[in-house]
């Protein structure tokens, strides 16, 4: 007795009452044959995954020789020069500096926000439409528009914030080492922070009354149940908002691409932004492809060190 | 300990009325029980009472006092919920004693506490488990030692019971109402199960439509119904009801319905000719070879110590609680009779009791 016939023979078996064609379509589901079903899966994950990430690690340990027009083995030598590389460690560290502050403002500016906006009164659920307006922006585009408002003579952030006096008279925000990283985040940040509320939104509106009511009754104040009930309750929901906005977050390219590239000297020369230039200026292919790949390994580490720091029991 | 005192309440959602002009009492200590279908208002009188819905009109007062705009948190309420409203990311022993924190009693206080109420509903040994790693009997008596160890004013307890299956029931049950006895705490119950009214309560308070019914002891509530509604509502089986008149055989009234003939007490004060409604609860059918009613048995439903019998008497249904060695046969022609003083006279049209 073959399996099929074993199994349909089983008590039961509800495909044994099905016509010969339909079991025969069936039967990919039931274990058996089941390459042809992941087949496209596997030849898109090969093409556009395996294949690229593979060819990155083998251009990191060649180089393009610009007069010979061919790539060269060169052994770890991208490795070891990364390791002394003052620029590519002056990149990390704006990276990180910038991964850390835009991402705590985001969470707390996001959370915030969304507790503010959780309510049924009239009105809210169009304020919580409107949020996903900065979303469809290209990052590009917010750019442009935070490069133009921060522009000294006629920017409406640079007149506000003079006006206010927190800047002064002319100061170039995006054009001085001790402003521009801070007016890179605000791109991020303006664009970016919806995201944070839109999901904190989705995780407070799904959330169950009852502990909430539970708490007041025990006398809990407002205080109290969003640091006790609220938050916990949360966690699973800010863990994935971090990660989704951290990773993008680290690899961040089109505001400083667009609004400083990199400068005023390396205040605001991202990791991705050195990776881009040292492949596609200098024409160091492997270099590059080493910068992507540290970029990488370390964007994985995060990750999942979160993940696992993040992990709840309850 | 407190009392707890509605005034002429009435609650309105949005523009829909859900109760209207709604006075009661409940004293110090007392178990009072709200029964009623459900969308009798019971609940959102309950959710009243704890401060999370707002009074439309009307006063609440706790021990006297004017309670409508106290926030819930100063209320000293202390509430038991239908799905037990754990908190999800604390530990029992955490959920216990949560409302003890909050009031920074000691830690170490905390604890002694927390696992004195756990041992009094038998969780001591999962003071460090996870709501979501309890059964549903287990979460009830978590949410009921949460509660326990507030020693507050009133508990409130809101369908505690309806998640969980029968036996589980009748045992918590008695517990909460041991736990009553014993802490003497004003509380007020929340239930659609007249089983759980007619066990617990001190006082039931039989709910309809936004207004009060009945209020009264399960006893009161059982031999004395004010209405047909709350005599239907009260008994498992079901009073029988027939429709009928009160007839005079000189000072000897008695109710008449086809195939029915019934003596009334001699105390009764209907006019003869009236049409009336009678009533009658299946234990006070009692098989009697001389009883003026004849049925015939459709069938004998078992329920281990007596059999209720479902009767058709001059095309009517009845059933009857009998004894369990009764010798009746599906099929067959049985008499019955009722005693006088057990019959419940109502009134056709407003179902008022006569």
């Amino acid at each position: 007795m073959s399996r099929t016939a074993a199994a349909a023979a089983g008590a039961g078996a509800p495909s044994a009452r099905l016509p010969a064609p339909l079991r025969a379509l069936l039967r990919p589901l039931s274990g058996e044959g089941a390459f042809p079903w992941l087949a496209p899966l596997v030849v898109m994950l090969l093409i556009f995954t395996i294949y690229p990430l593979l060819y990155n690690i083998w251009l990191s340990f060649h180089e393009y020789a610009p007069f010979r027009r061919q790539l060269e083995f060169v052994g770890v030598v991208n490795w070891v020069t990364l390791w002394s590389d003052t620029r590519f460690w002056g990149s990390l560290g704006v990276t990180f500096t910038y991964f850390f502050v835009v991402l705590t403002i985001q969470l707390v500016l996001g959370m915030a926000i969304a507790l503010l906006l959780d309510s049924d009164e009239p009105g809210f659920g169009l304020l919580r439409a409107l949020l996903t307006l900065t979303l469809v922006i290209p990052p590009a585009i917010t750019g442009m528009m935070f490069l133009l408002m921060q522009d000294p003579e006629f920017g409406v952030i640079s007149y506000v914030l003079q006006a206010l006096g927190v800047i002064g008279e002319n100061h170039p925000i995006l054009a001085s080492r001790s402003t521009a990283l801070l007016g890179v985040m605000l791109a991020d940040i303006w664009q970016w922070t919806p995201f944070m509320v839109l999901i904190f939104l989705a995780g407070l509106r799904s959330l169950p009354p009852e502990p909430f009511e539970a708490a007041m009754l025990d006398g809990a104040s407002p205080v109290q149940i969003f640091r006790r009930i609220t938050l916990p309750l949360m966690w699973k929901v800010i863990a994935v908002a971090v990660l989704i906005r951290g990773i993008d977050v680290f690899r961040m390219f089109d505001y400083v691409f667009v609004m400083t590239s990199g400068g005023p000297g390396t205040s605001t020369y991202v990791l991705s932004l050195y990776a881009w230039q040292q492949t596609f200026s200098f024409i160091k292919w492997g270099y590059g492809a080493t910068i992507s790949l540290v970029s990488l390994i370390l964007i994985l580490i995060i990750a999942n060190l979160f993940i696992k720091f993040a992990r709840v029991r309850w | 300990m407190a009392t707890v005192e509605y005034r002429n309440i009435t609650k309105r959602f949005e523009s829909f009325e859900v109760m209207r002009d709604l006075s009661l009492s409940i004293a110090d200590g007392e178990f009072a029980v709200l029964l009623g279908a459900s969308g009798c208002g019971k609940t959102t009188l309950l959710r009243m009472t704890a401060g999370l819905e707002t009074v439309t009109a009307g006063d609440l007062l706790i021990d006297g006092l004017r309670v409508n705009e106290v926030p819930p948190r100063d209320r000293d309420i202390a509430m038991v919920f239908q799905n037990y409203a754990l908190y999800p990311t604390m530990t029992v022993a955490e959920n216990i004693a949560f409302s003890l924190e909050i009031r920074r009693v000691p830690k170490a206080e905390r604890r002694r506490r927390a696992e004195e109420a756990a041992a009094l509903v038998g969780l001591g040994e999962h003071l460090a488990r996870y709501p979501r790693e309890l059964s549903g009997g287990q979460r009830q008596r978590v949410a009921m030692a949460r509660a326990m160890v507030r020693e507050a004013k009133v508990f409130l307890f809101d369908e505690p019971l309806s998640n969980l299956d029968a036996k589980l029931r009748a045992q918590m049950r008695f517990e909460i109402r041991q736990l009553h006895d014993r802490l003497g705490t004003t509380t007020i119950y929340v239930t659609h199960d007249q089983i759980e009214a007619m066990t617990m309560a001190d006082k039931i308070v039989l709910m309809r439509g936004g207004t009060i019914e009945q209020v009264g002891t399960p006893d009161e509530l059982y031999d004395r119904p004010v209405s047909r509604f709350a005599a239907d509502f009260i008994g498992s089986p079901a009073m029988n009801f027939v429709e009928g008149t009160v007839e005079a055989n000189g000072n000897a009234p008695a109710f008449v319905a086809e195939g029915i003939h019934l003596a009334l007490p001699v105390s009764l004060t209907v006019a003869p000719g009236s049409p009336v409604v009678c009533g009658i609860r299946p234990p006070d059918l009692v098989l009697n070879a001389d009883g003026s009613i004849e049925g015939r048995l459709v069938l004998a439903e078992k329920t281990g110590p007596d059999v209720q019998l479902h009767l058709s008497v001059a095309g009517q249904d009845f059933i009857a609680t009998a004894s369990r060695d009764a010798a009746v046969e599906a099929g067959g022609l049985v008499r019955l009779s009722v005693a006088p003083d057990k019959l419940h006279l109502f009134d056709p049209q407003s179902g008022r009791r006569l």
